[in-house]
């Protein structure tokens, strides 16, 4: 049964790259990975974003003569839930055939898997989820991260308000794991640059009306609102802060950096400021043809802030496994070994607990658009932030 | 034993013809568990799918053919048989898959819950006190090894622990469950729930939202987790947990099968189809319910704190409102009262939205259309509980 | 405090009560007719919404309306869906149900929920992302002290309590509020009197569901902005709003309504820094009242049916 199943697929592979290459000399072996993250529920547009850039990574990639062999991806839906989470890691990790896995956007999932991929010796690339402790709370070799931690967007969010001049703060962050690190991070660096919090409100995720909160704010008027959660949060506070008439600027994590903020709020976005692990992709060297490969694929739904992430672990794993062939061990002390690739979100670089070294950038929602601060008219002062 | 009544054949032939009944009922449930077995392995799209056109068809066939409903009444009157069947069919599943770690994970997650579900049986199916705050007993359980799984107290009294725990949390909300009924009293469960897990997120004692790490289960000193060998074969380490799933289900099961037959079972339908006749004949409603909402809390909770170990994390967001409605489904889709029913239920519940992950994102839509479809065309569920029956009772007693 | 901020207050409060109070009403209406709990009505609210958004948006791309007239396009979308998704709800999947276990209907229409709210998200382009409510109120703040209030917000509370109260007109001076009264009572004797129980029963559908769509339509304008599962909670809400109130009762419903909506915002004005807790305090609340007041405030006329 088994090894029928296997011919079978071998054959369909050979098949697949037959059409795929035209004509090629040799007939590539197929290599499966797997991609995890939230295909259905609250964040699927951000994994659905995900799944379609690692799947555009392994169609370019097999389209290359160069590529040694056909890469299939083994798509998984975590819903977000740990539990979900651990059952298809289990899935994938026990499945031989998968070598590798572009795995998890939701920090709570992440965290509860990386044991399962450890025992099962499985290499993953983390492609989206923030919690510092995933890298660095453990010492599993198989766990890689190649977009940053929520630290890094903490302190750069700290440093750069404070230089703007805001002194005065209030945080609204959401009770998720995301939102609460989020918090911590950005209290503990801002109180060295001598900001000040008038206060924090810890809400659910699923918090549809903040006018009693922001009737409180009102009060205190802060110069910053402070948003430590994801885009719906985002977009709700900032349609009700013009609804109340708070003047504060907005500001934000990356949770917030989405196509769906800017559509979310419409005009009301203008002005907030958002922090980012990745540079803007028009900045990077492939971006446009990353942008316009995704156009042409046709996909229903946006590549979202985390999509070239997930397109960078695809290519980095798949690169991986060119060199040294499909086996889990290997591929690990290749992917441990990561220094200097060159991919789509700038070069990788792992630190000794696989955690790529990248620092955060500033963003400011201007005309629509995300807009890489220093290329901003906010920066070059032909335009004024809200708040000030 | 109807059959030898009714024709009333001779002795030999009597126990001839049982013993060929009972070697039936065990062949069709080993058939049945062969094929629940197979259909937890495979991966195929084109397999999956051709399984469960044959179960319905099995379905289908039960129902509206005399020779099918023959054998559900053979079924019925041999529990015995059926019971043993099932247990070695178990064990020869997890003997055959002992290397399989995600089917044997599946395994042990599908008798966990229809523990659970035995729990809520017992509540809702018997005493008729309704429990949508399934998912929160659960998480509660599973935090109790979180926090004491460490502590060098032997983890089979961290169960029972565990169970104490849910049954006394449960207290807190004994009192409005009681004083109410029907839709009023599962809105005080379902508030519950929402209440522990807003409030097991926003305070850190427990982990806050990132929720507890919890260690692996071991008996006697041998850590479940460490398992990989069991003489000269390589296992998997979920096979142990597949093992103590199933064992704890077949636990559960004998639990609330006792009490059904016994004079609380009696007194819970009393209870639950008509308070008022029911309190007429001296029956305490509030104690029976109280009775029923305790013991199956506790079971959950024993169910959720071996689960917990097994996942080895536990977070606020297990005890949230969606997996609450998972229990329920598995219980009103199985057949409100029958447990058997609820293992097939937890299979269909569990196992296939996990096998139509190649339809990925329209997994849910599909998943809910299939429930809606159960429910609608079998709406008192895949295996409704027989009704009792006493005539034996009236006849004399001759049971 | 500040007598502007406690207006703010209020005034939020109010709002907030009255959307849940619309909802409400809806699952109390349900319950009287045919004694069932239709959880899929928070789904529906998303569906007016979008619907409305839909038609908005469609009618903007092609003729540019001046805003009542475009306004109207949207309420007529948001009742016209509400009210057909109650009615196939009702005819395909509650009353053929009307026989089994209460809690096979509720497990079946919290289905049918999941598969409205992912039919939106997967149906309308990118609806995983909360989307962009267009204002088709005229603008405008009024402003008194540090009390702000913005126009439409006057028009949508007022536009509200209208339809809470249009609602008690039909429920009691009307033939179909009539014959939904009579068969809340009592179906058989109702038939007996000539009403037609399956058209009453539709109607009643259609009318509860008409509300939740409007409470949509009312959602996207006040927050000015949607999203797919904007229903989940505020089914829950509604339906505890509903039992605290008491189910089958009309006033009981919006009472409920405000009530929750009060506690909500009094936790976070008395808990401000651990605002967190607020929701463990409004459903603390809730379990206490339902302990109280075991049949909901306003008590079933005929709570004992045998």
């Amino acid at each position: 049964m088994m090894r029928n199943r296997n011919i079978l697929r071998l054959c369909s592979a050979v098949l697949a790259a037959v059409s795929l290459a035209g004509a090629p000399a040799f007939a590539r072996d197929t290599v499966k990975i797997a991609f995890i993250g939230p295909l259905t529920g609250g964040n699927s547009a951000t994994g659905l974003g995900g799944r379609n850039s690692a799947s555009l990574a392994v169609d370019l990639h097999n389209a290359n003569p160069a590529s040694k062999y056909t890469y299939e991806l083994v798509p998984f839906d975590d819903e977000c839930k740990p539990n979900v989470g651990v059952q298809v890691a289990t899935k994938a990790a026990s499945d031989k055939s998968i070598i590798a896995g572009i795995t998890h956007y939701c920090s709570a999932v992440a965290i509860a898997t990386v044991d399962t991929y450890n025992r099962f010796g499985l290499p993953v690339v983390v492609w989206g989820a923030v919690l510092p402790e995933i890298t660095y709370g453990n010492d599993y070799p198989e766990i890689h991260r190649v977009n940053g931690t929520m630290i890094n967007e903490g302190k750069m969010a700290a440093e750069f308000l404070t230089k703007q001049g805001f002194k005065t703060f209030v945080v609204i962050h959401d009770t998720t794991d995301y939102g609460k690190g989020q918090n911590k991070y950005f209290a503990e660096n801002l109180k060295p640059q001598g900001g000040d919090i008038l206060a924090t409100f810890a809400v659910p995720p699923d918090q549809q009306d903040f006018t009693a909160e922001l009737t409180k704010v009102k009060e205190l008027k802060p110069d910053v609102v402070f948003i430590g959660g994801l885009t719906p949060l985002g977009v709700r506070v900032r349609s009700q802060m013009d609804r109340l008439g708070i003047p504060a600027q907005l500001a934000g994590v990356s949770g917030i950096m989405s196509a769906g903020f800017l559509d979310g709020a419409g005009a009301a976005a203008e002005g907030t400021i958002s922090f980012h692990n990745g540079a803007p992709l028009t900045r990077y060297a492939g971006g446009k043809a990353f942008m316009d490969a995704y156009a042409k694929a046709g996909y229903r739904e946006d590549p979202d802030a985390y999509g070239p992430f997930a397109f960078s672990a695809a290519n980095l794993i798949m690169d991986a496994i060119d060199k040294v062939g499909p086996d889990r061990k290997k591929v690990r002390a290749q992917l441990n070994g990561t220094k200097g690739y060159q991919a789509l979100v700038g070069e990788i670089n792992f630190d000794d607990h696989r955690q790529n070294i990248v620092s955060a950038n500033v963003y400011v929602a201007q005309d629509g658009k995300w807009v890489y601060w220093p290329d901003s008219a906010y920066a070059a002062g032909a335009k004024k932030l809200p708040g000030k | 034993m109807e059959t030898a009544q009714l024709t009333g054949t001779r002795p030999a032939e009597v126990v001839r013809t049982q013993g060929l009944h009972r070697l039936l009922v065990a062949a069709i449930v080993a058939l049945l568990f062969a094929g629940g077995g197979f259909l937890l392995h495979s991966e195929a799209q084109g397999e999956v799918i051709a399984l469960l056109a044959a179960f319905v068809a099995i379905f289908v066939f039960a129902e509206r053919l005399s020779a099918g409903r023959r054998a559900i009444a053979l079924c019925r009157a041999h529990p015995g048989t059926v019971n043993l069947a099932a247990a070695v069919s178990v064990l020869a599943i997890a003997a055959v898959l002992r290397e399989e770690h995600y089917t044997l994970l599946m395994m042990a997650t599908v008798a966990l819950f229809a523990t659970a579900a035995a729990g809520l049986t017992l509540q809702m199916a018997f005493a008729g006190v309704p429990n949508f705050a399934g998912a929160g007993f659960f998480a509660i359980g599973a935090y109790v090894p979180a926090v004491l799984g460490g502590t060098g107290i032997p983890h089979l009294v961290v169960l029972l622990i565990a169970g104490c725990a849910a049954a006394l949390l449960g207290l807190a909300i004994l009192l409005p469950v009681l004083r109410t009924r029907g839709h009023y009293a599962a809105l005080v469960t379902i508030a519950f729930g929402l209440l522990l897990r807003s409030f097991l997120e926003v305070n850190d004692v427990l982990g806050g939202p990132q929720g507890m790490k919890v260690p692996a289960f071991s008996l006697f000193g041998l850590s479940f987790a460490r398992i990989t060998e069991i003489g000269p074969y390589d296992v998997s380490f979920y096979l142990p947990y597949a093992l103590a799933g199933c064992a704890l289900f077949a636990l559960a099961f004998f639990v609330v099968r006792r009490l059904e037959t016994s004079f609380v079972g009696l007194a819970f339908d009393a209870v639950r189809s008509d308070e008022v006749a029911a309190s007429v004949f001296g029956l305490s409603i509030a104690r029976w319910k109280a009775t029923a909402f305790l013991i199956g809390n506790a079971m959950i909770g024993v169910a959720g704190a071996l689960y917990g170990m097994m996942n080895g994390f536990v977070n606020p967001n297990s005890a949230n409102f969606g997996d609450s409605l998972i229990m329920l489904s598995i219980l009103v889709l199985g057949g409100f009262g029958n447990l058997w029913g609820a293992v097939v239920a937890s299979v269909v519940i569990l196992v296939i939205p996990e096998k139509l992950q190649a339809i990925q994102e329209y997994r849910l839509v599909i998943f809910a259309l299939l429930v809606i479809a159960i429910l609608r065309f079998r709406p008192s569920g895949l295996m409704p509980r027989a009704t009792r029956d006493l005539s034996a009772l009236a006849m004399g007693g001759q049971r | 405090m500040d007598p502007g901020l406690l207006a703010q207050y209020l005034f939020n409060g109010l709002m907030l009560g009255t959307i849940y109070a619309i909802v409400a009403v809806g699952f109390s209406l349900f319950f009287g007719v045919l004694d069932v709990i239709k959880f899929s009505h928070g789904d529906v609210v998303a569906v007016g919404a979008f619907s409305a958004f839909g038609a908005a948006g469609l009618t903007a791309a092609l003729v540019a309306l001046p805003g009542p007239l475009a306004l109207a396009v949207g309420l007529v979308a948001a009742l016209g869906a509400g009210a057909v998704s109650g009615v196939v709800i009702g005819r395909v999947l509650v009353l053929p149900l009307k026989n089994a276990p209460a809690v096979n209907v509720l497990l079946a229409t919290l289905m049918a929920g999941t598969v409205l709210r992912e039919a939106i998200r997967l149906a309308v382009p990118n609806g995983g992302n909360p989307k962009p409510f267009p204002a088709l109120l005229p603008d405008g703040v009024l402003a008194a002290g540090s009390f702000s209030v913005g126009i439409d917000s006057v028009i949508i509370l007022v536009g509200g309590l209208a339809v809470v109260l249009a609602t008690h007109l039909v429920i009691t001076r009307t033939r179909l509020g009539l014959a939904i009264r009579a068969v809340a009572q009592d179906d058989e004797v109702a038939q007996l009197a000539g009403v037609n129980f399956t058209k009453t029963v539709l109607g009643t559908f259609a009318l509860g569901s008409m509300l939740a769509g409007l409470a949509g339509l009312m959602l996207g304008l006040y927050y000015r902005e949607i999203n797919f599962n904007m229903g989940i909670l505020l089914g829950i809400i509604g339906f505890a709003c509903a039992v605290v109130g008491g189910l089958g009762s009309l006033i009981g419903p919006i009472l409920g309504g405000f009530l929750f909506a009060g506690i909500q915002t009094l936790a976070t004005v008395v808990l401000p820094f651990t605002s967190a807790y607020k929701d463990v305090v409004a459903f603390a609340v809730i379990i206490a009242l339902i302990g109280l007041f075991p049949t909901g405030l306003i008590a079933e006329k005929s709570s004992e049916r045998v």
